[in-house]
């Protein structure tokens, strides 16, 4: 079964898989921006997570 | 210097052809399709593995498959939303698959995977409409 953060972390793999594609020309840059893309989502998700830690506490 | 009235002739290649509608189409009714048709193979390949995976989990986290006329707005836009997908919205109505209402947060992430998949799906095939007409360069 799914966690929420795994759920998160396919949601971001393909979303940057789309994005890199479509967004770019050169193959050298589609895999430079989906993982930039990857990058910030997942780094979004976590810094979300950790801010409502916070505010929880 | 040309004036703001006159306009420059500028002719993009394959834009009067029915071919980059055919890509279109193709792209939107099977996710990666219109790549496939542009011989695209690595490109399609990935669109298609992408948001096959988003609508499967979607539906393996029993996510809401919206309907048309349920008269909600939002219904409306996730329905618009959807059948982005093609095809694949296609079989989940004619199959029953998915649910009709969400019940869990994990059901409100799958809608979402639904939706957004069927997004994605459109982008793709916006992509293979430009690369087919070259208003995107080929490389």
């Amino acid at each position: 079964m799914l966690t929420h953060f795994s759920a998160a972390l396919i949601f971001a793999l393909c979303i940057s898989v789309v994005f890199g594609i479509t967004q770019r020309s050169a193959p050298k840059l589609m895999i430079r921006f989906g993982a930039l893309c990857f990058v910030l989502l997942v780094g979004a998700v976590i810094a979300a997570s950790w801010a409502m830690f916070l505010i929880k506490r | 210097m040309a004036s703001p009235t006159q306009h420059v002739a500028q002719t993009v290649p394959g834009e009067n052809s029915s071919f980059p509608l055919l890509v279109l189409l193709a792209g939107w009714l099977i996710p990666g399709g219109g790549h496939f048709l542009l011989g695209k193979w690595v490109r399609g390949l990935l669109l298609f593995a992408a948001i096959l995976i988003m609508y499967v989990t979607g539906l393996a986290l029993s996510g809401k498959v919206y309907v048309p006329n349920t008269g909600d707005l939002l219904d409306m836009l996730g329905f618009v939303g959807q059948l982005g997908t093609g095809l694949l919205y296609v079989l989940a109505r004619v199959f029953g698959w998915g649910a009709t209402s969400v019940i869990t947060a994990l059901g409100d992430y799958g809608t979402k995977f639904l939706t957004v998949g069927g997004l994605l799906n459109i982008i793709a095939a916006v992509d293979a409409h430009s690369l087919a007409n070259g208003r995107k360069a080929s490389l």
